[in-house]
């Protein structure tokens, strides 16, 4: 699966004139005394799609969560353009005591709609996604697939300028994958956000983003261009984009 | 030293400090999260509809666990008391002293310590696998404070629904006690009434009434904060659920005995 070629990139242009959208300047942060993220720089700019990639337990999600301001990192900063964050879950968390509209409802409650327009932005983002027959729908009675679109149209309701996925397609099967992706690149046409999607799936981080960045043990070591990945000298992203045991990458560890 | 099943053997002095760390810990969190849930209701930032709902779960939840525990704490009761009592020839004294019992004492903590086991567990279990699975990170990002959202309504219900169920098993332990006293030492049940009006007074209602409220605070309190401080994998869902429930049971024998050992007829 990882020797298919990369598909031509059909993703719309950003320009990087602007003001970045989101800046990450020398992230650390440690749990329990063991340095997760040990500095970690990038920018994203708007309209742009940025793949973290790496083994599990690098600290993707640990990144997002720093981004988010759920976590607090231990030195560095993160400068944000905006106060509009959308997060797609790794697990959709989606809450399961409401319905689907209620979950979209609590997502918009800031921006205190009459109720007609909610509705109508709820339908819109429902319908964006081809869940508009499930709205009175309770979380627990949607496949995964569905659940993983439904957090889509949390994240994506209220119009944010930066756009944040989780392993969105960790878990699914490969046709709920591609139907996710393809979500992700209309997305990206409709939006214009800043994005980052945190990923070890081959085709996710090859067909969605602009550019990646591999982390291994806390620091980025590679960057790079998808389509460059595969014709790279850099051993790490070598082992990591054809998933072989011999490399610098310790397999054990993980 | 670390044994295989978890089991750590340590010095007493030591096991002292860190049991009194948790304990200092939960306490303060659960502080914290009462008046912070105090905040809202006093602004009234409350959803009634979400209260009402939580009522419903806690009542149906529990009617029957603490109807039967309550039914058969008062057959028990009255079973021992009546028998010593008639032994004496005090048969006219068995309503009062098995009444008052089931009123002050032994009526609000059976039915607080069942209503810990059922709901406590219960919301723990709720809110820690929320925060397993990222439930409640989604609330923050969405600037949604958990305890709002969470707390407040599971409070508001608890402190109506507490003393309902505590009154409902206390008068099924009464009727139950009626019943033994009948059946079993012959004491009428007008006997048993008469002796009941002439020993109970007001004031313990109230005290069964303050037991209820301060027993569903414990309860609300104790159980949400250690569900929404649990933390990673799925496991930790059994621990928070576990850990509620002993602390929660725990704390209510404590609080019992300090709330009895206020209350007018013993302060003196
Ligand atoms: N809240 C936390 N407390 C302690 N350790 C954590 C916490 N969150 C993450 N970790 C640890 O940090 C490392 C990175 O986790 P994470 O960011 O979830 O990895 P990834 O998303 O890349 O799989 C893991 O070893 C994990 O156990
Ligand atoms: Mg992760």
């Amino acid at each position: 699966m990882t020797s298919q070629p990369i598909p031509p990139s059909s993703l719309p242009s950003f320009s990087k004139a602007s003001e970045p959208m989101i800046k990450v300047e020398g992230l650390r942060k440690s749990f329990n005394g063991r340095e997760v993220l040990k500095g970690i720089s990038f920018e994203v700019f708007p309209g742009e799609m940025l793949a973290i990639i790496g083994p599990s337990g690098c600290g993707k999600s640990t990144l997002l969560k720093l981004i988010t301001g759920l976590l607090e990192p231990d030195a560095g900063k993160i400068t944000l353009n905006s106060e509009q964050i959308g997060l797609v879950f790794q697990g959709s968390a989606l809450l399961n005591s409401l319905t689907v509209r209620e979950n979209l409802a609590l997502a918009l409650r800031e921006r205190k709609l009459p109720k007609r327009e909610q509705d109508k932005a709820i339908m819109e983002d429902l319908t964006l996604v081809g869940l508009a027959d499930y709205i009175d729908s309770f979380p627990t009675q949607l496949s995964g697939g569905q659940q993983k679109r439904t957090s889509f149209a949390r994240a994506i309701v209220n119009d944010p300028q930066i756009i944040l996925y989780d392993e969105p397609t960790t878990g699914l099967d490969p046709v709920m994958s591609t139907v996710i992706e393809d979500y992700m690149i209309e997305l990206e046409k409709q939006l214009h956000a800043a994005g980052i999607v945190v990923t070890h799936q081959f085709s996710t981080w090859t067909r969605t983003a602009h550019r990646a960045i591999l982390l291994n043990q806390g620091v980025v070591v590679w960057e790079g261009k998808p389509h460059e990945a595969l014709n790279s000298t850099n051993p790490y992203i070598i082992q990591f984009a054809k998933a072989t045991r011999e490399g610098p990458m310790l397999a054990g560890k993980v | 030293m670390d044994r295989p099943n978890g089991i750590t053997v340590a010095n007493p002095l030591t096991l002292l400090d860190k049991y009194l760390g948790i304990v200092l810990q939960l306490v303060g969190q659960a502080t914290i999260m009462f008046l912070q849930t105090m905040r809202y209701i006093f602004r009234g930032e409350l959803s009634l509809s979400e209260a009402f709902r939580q009522a419903n779960m806690i009542g149906l939840g529990s009617l029957y666990v603490v109807g039967v525990t309550g039914l058969f704490t008062g057959f028990a009761m009255s079973l021992q008391i009546s028998k010593e009592l008639a032994a004496f020839g005090a048969d006219t004294a068995v309503g009062g002293v098995v009444a008052l019992a089931l009123i002050r004492e032994i009526g609000p903590i059976t039915a607080g310590v069942m209503v810990a086991g059922r709901v406590g567990s219960a919301m723990a279990a709720e809110l820690s696998s929320m925060v397993v699975s990222e439930q409640i990170d989604a609330l923050k990002i969405m600037r949604v404070d958990p305890v709002q959202f969470l707390v407040v309504p599971r409070f508001l219900a608890a402190l109506v629904m507490m003393p309902a169920l505590s009154i409902y098993s206390m008068f099924l332990g009464l009727g139950g006690a009626i019943f033994i006293a009948q059946a079993k030492a012959n004491i009428p049940p007008e006997t048993f009434l008469d002796s009941v009006k002439q020993t109970v007074v007001g004031t313990d209602f109230i005290t069964h009434i303050i037991k209820s409220l301060v027993f569903a605070t414990i309860i609300i309190f104790f159980s949400c904060s250690i569900g929404l401080s649990a933390r990673g994998g799925a496991e930790d869902v059994g621990h928070a659920t576990t850990r509620a429930v002993v602390w929660t049971m725990t704390i209510i024998f404590i609080v019992n005995y300090i709330i009895t050992a206020l209350s007018p007829l013993h302060a003196s």
